[in-house]
């Protein structure tokens, strides 16, 4: 069974880690210790305190809030609220629907028509980061990624409660 | 001469970090030296590995060098520069539109050579470093179509164009590779005259190969590879080679130095197209094992290589083995001719893992390589292996690996073996390390049948041949409820495919794609048509034989040539390849008599019912192959002693784990049996090289030439 040190999943995290090293690791089983060893680094690099329950996407956890709330939280600290809601509704959004704006990020013919399929990007209201994208079709419901049963989780693949 | 062998052959395996030199006498007795590989002037370790073997024989490389007739060179050196992408600067030009070849690379070289499960696993897929950067491509409008007419015409200014733009750039070669250049190779000759009066305007020496000059055959990008490898690590090799072949001059050797290619045959040092030899050394056992067949009358054998890495299978069938034409090495496709030999991921070193997931055992595809496993604490191997289970179960002796120049920790394995695999499972420690070994057997088992059934045949026809430094040690396992005709383990096993590589014939082996159709229902004379176009793709090919020949000093006259012959049933994708007693085709008769035979092949390779004449055949390739007679070993033949083996080869008993019962196994040093002595199971001989298991129920006859015959159910 395979263990890695913290280094080796922190260059994993920053994506730093060499090509070689990397594809081991993923044609290797999972190392038993890894999630604990993530989480952990991640909960090192924000600046609050509140304890990291499941990493949801880029920049943003669900986290434990002393109240025993457990919300969603962007790397700034900006909480989007309980984590059975989508999160993706109180954020800000910038739609793509016109060749005009498609073509800030794609070059002319090499994105998809404005008349089928439009980009909706989700910015977090505290920190302008981008956080998602979604390509679908005009007035497609807002789509929900990942709302995870925290509980069964945590007591049947890391084997301790909540 | 002081010495009682006078050396005959020279056979050089430059690996990475070791060079072996195998030194061969006029009755087939052979010593191996060792010495570590020297890169930087590859002909020192070759000397100090030579000075090795000798001493054997006591006798130096200054005595012994000029009686020597023939020398064999295979290494790995120019697979490295490929590897490390260490060669030199090539300009590549393309039909325009083409230029991405070495970045998209056909999709399937981001994942040659990967496991099984990785294949599937998209996100290990990865590009590799192009062989040649994109800047240094440049594409020429120009097309010639599939049925070999310019549909676009050269575009001269800017062939010229990119000529001069790539000598700006500083490159040291650069090769040309054109669409269907294979059908009609008019753009690739005009695109080299231009280049060489571009060349000649500034000066310059960089030298243009085409690729219709050299490999002259469908697959554009296999061609490219091919043609782009000879100038990046085949051209800084011949230097290498050139300056062993001169050192050995120097000592007194009155032969040229030839090269182990990847056909199966070996060429000269100074052949044109170099790349031919990229890999070499695995085949060697293939070659070895058709000589083996040619000397003991076997026509039919299923050749075995147990390594530490992998276990590689090949099939002789009636005396030939297969060549397949489009070959990978490195990651990377060719177009040159290899010996049909595949490569499962599992050796005596391979890591043994319990799946977390599904509390399975999983070997492989992973290894320790030289590194043994956890029972060699110097190796820092933290993981069990397969060599680590075979010692736990008292197969391999601890103190007696390679000689004893290696003392393995048996309570170490134990431990390892316990923890890593017995524990997870909560069975007994030499269960869980018998059942390691025996789903280890079970999986090359598979392979073997799955090889032998996948071709249309059936074990009873073939005699197993085992080699390599675990072949003796598994071949027991293997061989089991398989019912094959004979099983063979030449008591050299361990060194057989280094051995193999010196009973290589010399002969180059071109081959030209044709795509010739021919009809059901073709009259004669459009017979006698197709004939003159084989004979006239042969011509060209013998040319360039009769060529590469007379650097070696050899006339026409002196060359054996053979005409195969590749084909297929129109509209169907694999090609079979007849081979033919012919050097040329002579009329409509000889035709007739080559589809003959590929239906006949056709039959035994799918089935008698699969045959489609009526489909028409296509000729896809024309081989030919060139031989000239060179001095090979000479077959060990020793006077045949009585059934019982000699009291002092006896080294005792020793307790051995089998298939759930403790046995009492009898030892045996193999140097000490003697010719016609039989060996009941179970039973276990060892030598400083290998360990050959007779499990109980078998036999093993040491016969006239040092080959073990194992049997079952014949007793002493």
């Amino acid at each position: 069974m395979p263990t890695y040190d913290r280094e080796t999943i922190e260059s994993l995290i920053d994506g730093t880690l060499p090509w070689a090293d990397a594809r081991a690791i993923m044609s290797s089983f999972k190392d038993p210790g890894r999630f604990d060893t993530y989480v952990a680094i991640l909960q090192d690099r924000v600046p609050w305190e509140d304890r990291i329950l499941l990493p949801l996407a880029l920049h943003l956890y669900i986290v434990q809030k002393p109240d025993g709330a457990r919300v969603v939280k962007c790397d700034c600290g900006h909480e989007f609220g309980d984590y059975h809601a989508n999160w993706k509704l109180s954020a800000n959004v910038f739609v793509r629907d016109s060749d005009e704006t498609l073509q800030e990020v794609y070059p002319p013919l090499m994105h998809s028509d404005p008349d089928w399929i439009v980009l909706r990007e989700y910015y977090c209201p505290g920190c302008d980061t981008q956080l998602e994208v979604e390509a679908v079709p005009h007035g497609y419901p807002v789509i929900f990624d990942f709302q995870p049963d925290l509980e069964t989780f945590y007591s049947e693949w890391l084997g301790r409660e909540l | 001469m002081s010495s009682r062998h006078a050396p005959r052959i020279l056979a050089i395996d430059a690996g990475g970090t070791m060079t072996d030199t195998f030194v061969i006498d006029e009755k087939g007795a052979f010593v191996v030296g060792k010495a570590q590989t020297t890169p930087d002037d590859e002909a020192q370790g070759f000397l100090s590995s030579s000075r090795d073997a000798l001493s054997y024989w006591d006798t130096t490389v200054e005595e012994a060098f000029p009686s020597l007739v023939t020398g064999i060179y295979s290494g790995t050196s120019m697979l490295n520069r490929l590897l490390e992408r260490k060669g030199r600067k090539v300009g590549v030009i393309v039909s325009k539109g083409m230029e991405d070849y070495f970045r998209l690379e056909r999709g399937v070289q981001s994942y040659l050579g990967y496991s099984y499960s990785d294949r599937l696993h998209v996100c290990t897929h990865q590009h590799n470093e192009p062989l040649v950067p994109r800047h240094l491509v440049r594409g020429v409008p120009e097309r010639i179509d599939v049925f070999g007419d310019a549909a676009i015409p050269l575009d001269e200014e800017a062939a010229a164009r990119a000529v001069e733009e790539l000598l700006d750039l500083g490159v040291e070669a650069i090769c040309v590779n054109f669409l269907f250049s294979y059908r009609n190779p008019a753009h690739e000759l005009q695109m080299k005259d231009i280049a060489e009066e571009v060349l000649e305007r500034k000066g310059s020496e960089v030298p243009v190969t085409i690729s219709s000059d050299h490999y002259s055959v469908r697959g554009d990008f296999p061609r490219l590879n091919t043609l782009t490898v000879e100038a990046f690590a085949a051209e800084p090799s011949r230097v290498h080679l050139r300056s062993i072949d001169s050192m050995v001059k120097e000592h007194g050797a009155h032969f040229d130095l030839r090269i182990m290619a990847s056909h199966g045959g070996t060429i000269s040092i100074e052949s044109r197209e170099l790349a031919r030899t990229l890999v070499s050394g695995p085949i060697g056992g293939v070659i070895g094992a058709k000589w083996l067949c040619d000397h003991i009358g076997v026509e039919n054998v299923f050749c075995t290589d147990i390594g530490g890495t992998s276990f590689d299978l090949a099939i002789i069938t009636g005396g030939e083995y297969d060549v397949k034409t489009y070959p990978d090495m490195a990651r990377t496709l060719f177009a040159i001719p290899l010996v049909e030999m595949d490569s499962v991921g599992e050796g005596t070193g391979s890591f043994v893992r319990i799946n977390p997931t599904s509390c399975r055992i999983e070997i492989g595809p992973d290894s320790a390589g030289y590194r043994i496993g956890t029972s060699w604490p110097q190796g820092n191997i933290d993981t069990v292996t397969i060599n680590d289970c075979d010692v736990v179960l008292g197969l391999i002796n601890p103190d007696y690996f390679l000689g004893g120049d290696i003392t393995l920790d048996r309570e170490e394995a134990l431990k390892s073996v316990q923890d890593q695999v017995a524990a997870p499972l909560g069975i007994d420690v030499y269960r869980a390390a018998s059942g390691v070994v025996e789903l280890f057997e079970d999986g090359l088992k598979n392979n073997v049948l799955s090889r032998i059934m996948g071709k249309g045949y059936a074990p009873v026809n073939y005699t197993l041949l085992s080699y390599g430094g675990g072949g003796p040690l598994h071949v027991g396992g293997i061989a089991e409820g398989m019912g094959f005709e004979r099983v063979l383990v030449p008591a050299w096993a361990a060194g057989f495919s280094a051995f193999g590589c010196s009973c290589s014939e010399f002969e180059y082996r071109f081959n030209a794609s044709l795509d010739l159709p021919v009809a059901p229902d073709i009259s004669q004379d459009e017979k006698e048509g197709l004939v003159e176009m084989v004979n006239g793709q042969c011509a060209f090919l013998r040319e360039k034989i009769v060529e590469e020949f007379s650097k070696s000093g050899v006339d026409e006259g002196e060359i054996v040539f053979r005409i195969f012959v590749r084909m297929q049933y129109m509209g169907q994708l694999r090609d079979l390849e007849v081979r033919t007693g012919f050097e040329w085709l002579d009329g409509p008769e000889s035709l007739d008599e080559v589809i003959r035979d590929f239906e006949d092949l056709y039959a035994k390779v799918y089935a008698l019912s699969a045959r489609s004449p009526e489909l028409g055949h296509l000729i896809t390739q024309v081989v030919l192959s060139g031989t000239v007679e060179v001095e090979k070993p000479a077959l060990p033949l020793e006077e045949l002693y009585g059934d019982g083996p000699p009291t002092d080869a006896s080294k005792g008993q020793r307790d051995v784990y089998w298939r759930g019962d403790w046995l009492k196994a009898g030892i045996w040093e193999m140097d000490r049996l003697k010719p016609g002595n039989r060996i009941a199971g179970l039973s276990i001989v060892e030598s400083p090289a290998t360990t050959l298991v007779i499990p109980p129920g078998w036999s093993a006859y040491l016969d006239e030439h040092w080959i073990f015959h194992l049997e079952p159910g014949k007793g002493v």
